[in-house]
């Protein structure tokens, strides 16, 4: 890993543009441009930090005042999504680049995930690495994926009554498997609020994307 | 007439739905259960229901449709419930129905659109089949197979059923052909992330397919409503437009791109049928109310107190109330499923307290009765409005 380089091999047009592209959710300019920095040398943390993330962080902002909806955020996740993959080799070493693990499912029974998948875009856009076990992941999936990765927070999500049940159930299979130490649970999906993560014994509750990554930052004191 | 005091009345369900909807106050709040997905319960609710009632009857499905997972309530059980109205539905073709029930068990259930349900566990299917996923361009559009709303089978039993229910003229008439809205047909095609994602992408494209799905939904609408012909007082149609804590949407996207497709919807309707138009939409719609009144939306549903600012039910009474009528509002979220039938009855009061005086409110479930609800529980609620709702809608 070389000494810290922002700046080095990437223009600020270069930077402007693939923030841009992010924040409008072009994922094909992202895309280039993510390719040109890297072709000409930049360091890609550079690009993470100084073009993606911030634009992550104003779509963020954008949708939580209302100036933006669920179809404009969505196409800006799938931006980000497309530079990270070209990011990511390059952070696999990149310890000082990541803030922490995070393990993220939706509850058995249940096969939403359009919410957890923006909670994911977002984590990962804030430097967790994000471990996510899917849709319908049994109680016990989740405890396995606890005692293999070590992860500093567990997002379960629910998003029917009928299937809210599961998160208490994962909840209390963690802590019966004895495997919850120090690990932060979070929870989240449309019939969940924070009286319920309360009662069941979450640690946090997220109403959105935005709003989860602010929560385990907390929960985490980052 | 329901304002002649210390006259008992006796009036039929259905002059009580139709006064509510005029505005005028009926002897109780109308009580709407059993005519829908939107307004109906789930089977393990309702057979709950039917061994705490002592009722015998057949597990039937709406729509036929056992992966829907909806029950087709029997006659005894709505009178129980003190459902004002009664329902008309469509049906699959005949072949789709017939395919569908001989399939291997545990495949993939898909409908006559090529869009379908995967059973995740046992007896719990959820709609995760697109045939249009992939989709971008108006030629994907035009070369799907698009489903033939020719086939008489879909509306053969129509007519008569309206007919038999109008002849007896004593329930209101609920018809809800199976999910004939541009916007959710889209999400069943495309899935919903991906169609909304499309919508910002390729928004002709997105457009397009809105539009083209409408022209199908029409006409199997035009059978249907011809099928009814007079013998219906509400058609039930919808979009849903809000999340648990805002739209869907921007109110500027949807008043681009979706609103022009519901107002032609709308007008087609209303083009072939005096019915009262009943428009479903789930979450916090609230800064769309004025859009949907000025396309002559009749009945707002389910109204999810819920959701954001849905909740404040004295700011849409206040603001909405003598342009709108409310259907729906007891909490499928909390209050069914987890309160007690004293907190129930509470919460019904509640409702009909600020919606209630002077008509303009029909209680229903906020969506479907779902398998957490316990059958007490359902009748805590239909049994309040028979306490309460009698006074309170004066």
């Amino acid at each position: 890993m070389p000494d810290d380089q922002t700046g080095d091999g990437v223009n600020d047009s270069l930077l402007d543009s693939l923030y841009e592209a992010v924040l409008a959710g072009n994922a094909d300019i992202a895309v280039d441009s993510t390719r040109t920095g890297l072709g000409a040398g930049a360091e890609p943390l550079t690009l993470l930090f100084d073009a993606m993330i911030p634009a992550l962080e104003e779509v963020g902002r954008l949708f939580e005042s209302g100036e933006i909806f669920l179809p404009e955020m969505l196409v800006s996740a799938r931006a980000m999504q497309a530079s990270m993959a070209l990011i990511r080799p390059f952070l696999a070493d990149a310890a000082s680049a990541r803030v922490g693990v995070f393990v993220m499912g939706t509850v058995a029974g249940d096969i939403h995930d359009i919410g957890k998948n923006l909670c994911n875009v977002m984590l990962e856009g804030a430097g967790f690495e994000v471990i996510d076990l899917g849709v319908n992941v049994p109680a016990a999936d989740f405890v396995s994926a606890i005692i293999e990765h070590h992860p500093d927070a567990v997002g379960i999500s629910a998003f029917l009554t009928t299937t809210m049940p599961e998160v208490a159930g994962t909840i209390a299979a963690i802590d019966d498997a004895g495997v919850r130490g120090e690990t932060k649970i979070l929870v989240g999906g449309a019939p969940v609020n924070q009286e319920y993560a309360d009662r069941i014994g979450a640690d946090g509750y997220a109403p959105n994307a935005v709003s989860a990554v602010r929560t385990v930052k907390t929960l985490l004191g980052i | 007439m329901a304002t002649q005091s210390g006259v008992t009345m006796t009036i039929s369900s259905r002059d009580r739905v139709l006064m509510a909807i005029d505005h005028e106050a009926p002897d109780r709040v109308p009580i709407l259960l059993g005519v829908s997905n939107a307004t109906g319960i789930k089977m393990t609710p309702y057979r709950a229901l039917k061994e705490l009632l002592g009722i015998d009857a057949p597990d039937d499905y709406l729509y036929d449709w056992p992966e829907l997972g909806t029950a087709a309530i029997d006659e005894k059980t709505m009178r129980r419930l003190h459902s004002d109205v009664r329902g008309v539905l469509d049906l699959e073709p005949a072949r789709v129905l017939d395919r569908n029930r001989d399939r291997p068990p545990h495949d993939d259930y898909i409908d006559s659109w090529g869009s379908g349900a995967s059973e995740i566990k046992p007896g719990q299917w959820f709609p995760m089949v697109h045939p249009l996923a992939g989709a971008t361009t108006i030629d994907e559009i035009e070369a799907h197979g698009w489903p033939d709303m020719e086939d008489p089978t879909r509306v053969a039993h129509v007519a008569d059923q309206a007919r038999t229910l109008a002849g007896e003229n004593r329930y209101a008439i609920v018809a809800t052909p199976w999910l004939l809205f541009p916007l959710e047909r889209a999400f069943a095609m495309q899935g919903m992330d991906t169609f909304l994602m499309n919508m910002a992408l390729y928004p002709e494209f997105a457009e397009a397919l809105l539009w083209k799905l409408q022209d199908v939904c029409k006409q199997l609408m035009g059978y249907f409503l011809d099928a009814l012909g007079p013998n219906v007082d509400i058609i039930k149609i919808g979009d849903d437009l809000g999340t648990q804590q805002s739209l869907l949407m921007s109110p500027d996207m949807y008043r681009r791109v979706l609103k022009p497709i519901h107002a032609d919807w709308i007008e087609f309707i209303k083009d072939r049928t005096d019915a009262k138009l009943m428009f479903h939409t789930d979450g916090d719609v609230f800064p769309l109310i004025d859009d949907f009144v000025e396309m002559g939306i009749d009945i707002l549903n389910p109204i999810q107190t819920s959701a954001g600012k849905m909740s404040d039910l004295e700011a849409l009474r206040d603001r909405y109330g003598s342009k709108i009528v409310f259907c729906g509002a007891i909490d499928t979220q909390r209050i069914l499923p987890l309160g007690t039938p004293a907190e129930i009855r509470a919460e019904v009061g509640r409702v009909i307290d600020i919606l209630g005086p002077g008509g303009g409110y029909m209680l229903s479930s906020v969506h479907t009765v779902m398998d957490d609800v316990p059958a007490e529980n359902i009748l805590a609620m239909v049994d309040a409005v028979e306490e309460h709702g009698r006074g309170a809608s004066r």
